[in-house]
């Protein structure tokens, strides 16, 4: 998707860490990326990656031990960090929304799901919807994600799981954010039930022309639904291109091997590459570049250096000294 | 209610050719030491802990203070007595007791020729402290003139052996009761828990008046009573509440699939991990018992020859008990001792509480 | 012909609905309906299907974890079937030789309180088998071979000091201590980090070959089946709908679900056009379901026949390729 005039989004050197007993956590290490109206951003890594922590930080809703230490999020030229907190539940919902994980058990069961996304509008809308108009709106936004409008006067016990997160998501779409971030919202569905969603979820940031960044583990899922997709490891982004590029032509280790080690049903059956060891502690990241004890190509410069997120082809960026030694066939072959 | 418990200190190191009892031995020590330090980081845990030790060295002072400095006759805590003779002033109106006495009541009790003015040489049962002399009562006498801080020394025994009693009778009780009925259900839970509602709905106090006007209840009896009472009642319906969340952990499945039956389930699977939060409970019990003991014997329904609350059935029943201010030392020593001795072992349950259940502890 | 490791026949789970108090229930879930299939040695079958289809009871039948409504588990001791869903206390010790489990949460299944060694012993320790001395040295062996080397740094630490992946390697140790013919895996590597999941499915495969193991694997992707299994089973609320030779099923698929279930398993190759899902809603529960076809709500290709006869019989439609459709 192309992009004309000023991005929507633009988070520039974000350094975020945890402050705990044992030390600070270094969630969020200098990432940087910037989101224009109507992309689609993947954010893919492993738990504990850092792609939460920085949706929680867009949101501004971060955990009370989180401390900025270097960095700005700007949303349509505007610092995030710098509002308060009631600047900032102003936006919410309304500029920016969000899909949790697991959300759909975050629904109050004493409500009807009607009244709930009804309460969400009231506050964030001004001047607040007639009561016709609030009305008409939520029946196009059940319609919008799949759901008959009848269902709204229902409580949410009478939904099935795959039901309540698509009300959820009518609910983060009730306020016409320009961005929507989804967080893993289709782990703990089928995958009937997890297709039917994404291909909602597809539709509708088409028809609204809003940006999405998508959080998910799953590679596959992220090949999915987004036009663009950054890599995350341990707090940093390491690799960020077009999906199809990185896809196709992974250069940093890291997303090499995840390609390389997720199972599929399509293609020849073939032995996966292993990745070996297991992600390193954010209290005590190991230095130079924060893969290196797990990395097939590592150097001497690799262990004390920390290799620079740099351009390797035009809006393709790679954090490692030694991209061009990482294989163009993704498989066992490393 | 807690729904993680700690997880257990770090383990340890060990080759395969260090016996297993040795390296068994190193891991418990391991886990005392990480469980004292989560325990003494509370500064509420280490306050109570250090009052419980100051009254454990009452206890233990008081017979060898019996043994060394005191005499029988005079420091014994029931059968002793010394009343010290005070001059008193003869006067119409008394405005201090300890130094006046009022000259219709001198005339009744002494010497119907008494005039005002006189002084009078009488035997004072209670005295106040006096810290001089050849019998110094550093706490003074009670109405019958028995050394009071005697008889707040020895009552600390019987108070921490009540306690103690009741404390191991209520968590014995209370894990096998929970984790039976947890871990059976059907029958043995339904028989269990309607008799631990039964329990819960006689109120204890007046049962326990019942019970020790009709029986001649001692200490340790009593313990036995309120462990039995506490131990079927709330405390059994807590630990099962626990027990019912570790039943359903795939690690019990594990453990049946690995062909382990009911004991071997029961008691390295689930009672492990009950305990800590028995361990909770029993210092609350520790804290019902003693103002129990305190209220029973206060109401003179117990056997026993001494204890906080006795002292101050006597100060009662002879009549000391609304003029406190003057005769603070019948009422203040004994009753600051049941308070801080129950208080201390709530405080160390607090502590405890946030050892166990790591919600609580600070990040 | 010679009897299979394990023959499954006509087995059945049925949950009772609650109403009321003291009523008898009247109406039953159909967790697991009559299901049957074979798993010979040293192989593995995948159980594939969504939330809610029966997988994980069947999983536990298999261990009696649960007990059968009905049917058969045969598992042959020196070429004897023993009936597992009905076996004597003694036959019981035997069988928790033979059958062991690996679950799908590290954090869960293993006793927080207890040390590895502790934890990887049990089976022997619960059953006498050897001496303590000789007990440590076979748990250090298998710490060693589930890649916990050296083993001293484990032994005696407990699971919460371990990662995930090194828990799960723990689970795998656990299961395979008394030398077992048969494991069931319930979605081991569900709950892990991507990057971990095929070091602890190659584990399984290797030891799975070392120990001459069959594995029932239970889980809800299909790539997984494919990457673990020889043949995958697809299950659908309680019956299974399809079942062939793992490469066979994903390339030829014939079951309508079983293509449903395919198109909807988005692919990591944002290049690939997936055929479109022709299926809506989402799985219900099987209470006391009609005799007809568990499927037809949702089938996009049912006919008269469908609605006219019970529910289709699991048939060999060639080459071991089993299907129960009617219009296959």
């Amino acid at each position: 998707m192309t992009s004309n005039g000023k991005p929507l989004l633009e988070v520039d050197g974000l350094v975020m860490r945890y402050q705990t007993k044992r030390g600070q956590v270094s969630a969020i290490e200098d990432v940087t990326f910037t989101l224009h109206h109507g992309e689609s951003l993947g954010l893919v890594g492993e738990s504990g990656c850092g792609k939460t922590s920085v949706a929680m930080s867009l949101m501004g809703l971060a955990a009370d031990n989180a401390r900025y230490m270097s960095g700005e999020i700007r949303l349509e030229g505007e610092n995030l960090l710098a509002l308060n907190e009631d600047e900032m539940r102003r936006r919410r919902w309304k500029s920016i929304s969000m899909v949790f994980q697991g959300a759909m058990n975050s629904w109050n069961p004493v409500y009807r799901v009607g009244d709930q996304i009804r309460e969400a509008m009231d506050l964030h809308i001004q001047p607040k919807l007639s009561e016709a108009a609030a009305k008409s709106r939520m029946a196009r936004l059940f319609e919008m994600v799949g759901l008959n409008p009848s269902m709204l006067v229902r409580f949410p016990h009478e939904f099935s799981g795959g039901m309540r997160q698509r009300a959820v998501i009518a609910m983060a779409l009730s306020c016409d954010p320009k961005l929507i971030i989804a967080d893993e919202p289709t782990t703990a569905l089928d995958v009937i039930v997890q297709d039917q969603i994404l291909k909602e979820l597809k539709k509708i940031q088409d028809q609204l022309g809003m940006a999405l960044i998508y959080i998910s583990h799953d590679i596959a899922v992220i090949a999915e639904v987004t036009d663009t997709i950054g890599v995350m490891y341990a707090g940093k982004l390491v690799e960020y291109g077009s999906t199809l590029e990185v896809f196709h032509r992974p250069r940093h280790p890291y997303a090499y091997l995840l390609l390389s080690s997720t199972p599929s049903i399509t293609g020849p059956r073939r032995k996966l590459a292993p990745l070996e060891g297991e992600p390193p502690n954010l209290l005590d990241p190991p230095p130079g570049c924060r893969f290196h004890p797990r990395c097939p190509f590592v150097t001497d410069q690799c262990r004390t250096e920390d290799p620079p997120f740099v351009d390797i082809a035009p809006g393709h960026k790679v954090a490692c000294w030694n991209w061009q030694q990482v294989p163009v066939t993704i498989g066992a072959s490393a | 209610m807690t729904d993680t418990l700690a997880p257990p200190s770090p383990g340890v190191e060990a080759t395969l050719a260090d016996p297993l009892w040795r390296v068994r031995l190193r891991l418990m020590r391991r886990s005392l030491k990480l469980n004292w330090k989560l325990f003494s980081a509370n500064r509420i845990g280490l306050i109570g802990l250090s009052i419980i030790a100051i009254f454990a060295a009452m206890a233990i002072a008081h017979p060898i203070l019996m043994a060394t400095q005191w005499s029988a006759q005079i420091y014994h805590p029931v059968t002793g007595y010394d009343a010290p003779a005070v001059e008193k002033l003869v006067v119409e109106d008394v405005t201090d007791p300890l130094t006046e006495i009022d000259i219709s009541t001198a005339r009744i009790q002494l010497n119907p020729f008494i005039d005002l003015g006189d002084t009078v040489s009488i035997r004072s049962q209670p005295a106040p402290p006096t810290f001089t002399g050849p019998t110094p009562h550093y706490l003074g006498t009670d109405p019958l003139g028995r050394d009071v801080l005697s008889q707040l020394l020895y009552s600390t025994r019987a108070a921490f052996s009540l306690g103690v009693i009741a404390a191991v009778v209520t968590v014995f009780i209370a894990t096998a009761v929970g984790s039976a009925s947890a871990y059976f259900g059907g029958w043995i839970d339904t028989l269990l828990m309607r008799f631990a509602d039964l329990i819960l709905l006689v109120p204890l106090l007046p049962v326990l008046i019942v019970v020790s006007a009709l029986f001649n209840i001692s200490l340790p009896l009593l313990g036995l009573v309120i462990g039995i009472l506490s131990g079927f009642g709330g405390t059994a319906i807590i630990l099962k509440s626990q027990a019912l969340q570790v039943k359903v952990k795939p690690f019990i499945d594990a453990a049946r699939i690995a062909g382990g039956g009911h004991v071997h389930l029961i008691f390295r699977h689930i009672i492990p991990n009950v305990l800590p939060l028995s361990f909770l409970y029993m210092m609350f019990t520790v804290t019902d018992a003693i103002s129990l003991e305190a209220t029973l014997s206060f109401l003179g329904l117990l056997s026993i020859p001494m204890s906080w609350g006795i002292m101050i059935n006597v100060a009662s029943t002879q009549g000391y008990l609304l003029s406190g201010t003057d005769y603070w030392w019948l009422l203040i020593p004994a009753g600051l001792a049941v308070s801080m001795l129950a208080a201390s072992f709530f405080l160390v349950g607090r502590a405890l509480d946030e050892v166990v259940n790591p919600r609580l502890r600070h990040r | 012909m010679t009897m299979p490791l394990l023959k499954v026949d006509s087995l059945t789970k049925l949950f009772p609905v609650q109403r009321g108090l003291f009523r008898k229930p009247i109406e039953f879930v159909h967790a697991v309906d009559g299901i049957s299939f074979e798993i010979g040695s040293g192989q593995s079958l995948g159980l594939v299907g969504e939330s809610g289809c029966g997988k994980s009871t069947t999983g536990r039948m298999l261990t009696r974890l649960m007990d059968a409504t009905s049917g058969q588990i045969l598992l042959a001791d020196n070429g004897n079937p023993v009936d597992v869903a009905h076996i004597t206390r003694d036959g019981m010790r035997t069988f928790r030789r033979r059958v062991q489990m690996i679950f799908q949460d590290p954090y869960e299944s293993m006793n927080p309180r207890r040390t590895i060694f502790d934890t990887v012993a049990e089976p022997l320790t619960v059953q006498g088998i050897g001496t303590v001395t000789e007990r440590e040295e076979k748990v250090a062996d298998l710490l060693r071979l589930v890649g916990l080397s050296p083993p001293e740094t484990f032994l005696f630490r407990y699971p919460h000091e371990l990662s995930g992946g090194q828990r799960q390697r723990i689970a795998i140790a656990r299961a395979l201590v008394i030398n077992p013919s048969f494991v069931v895996a319930d979605e081991p590597t569900s709950m892990l980090d991507v990057s971990i999941r095929i070091s602890i499915m190659d584990l399984m495969l290797k030891l799975g070959d070392e120990f001459d193991v069959s594995y029932l694997y239970i889980t809800h992707d299909l790539a997984v089946a494919r990457y673990m299994c020889d043949r995958i089973a697809v299950m659908y609320l309680g019956k299974i709908v399809e079942l062939a030779e793992s490469e066979e099923l994903l390339s030829n698929p014939l079951h309508p679900y079983t293509k449903a279930l395919l198109s909807a398993v988005p692919v990591p190759d944002p290049s690939f056009k997936r055929a479109p899902v022709e299926i809506k809603g989402g799985i219900g529960k099987a209470i006391n379901p009609p005799p007809l076809c568990r499927f037809i709500e949702r089938c996009p290709i049912a006919t008269d026949v469908c609605h006219n006869n019970d529910h289709p019989p699991l048939e060999d439609k060639g080459g071991g390729h089993y299907v129960a459709c009617y219009l296959v």
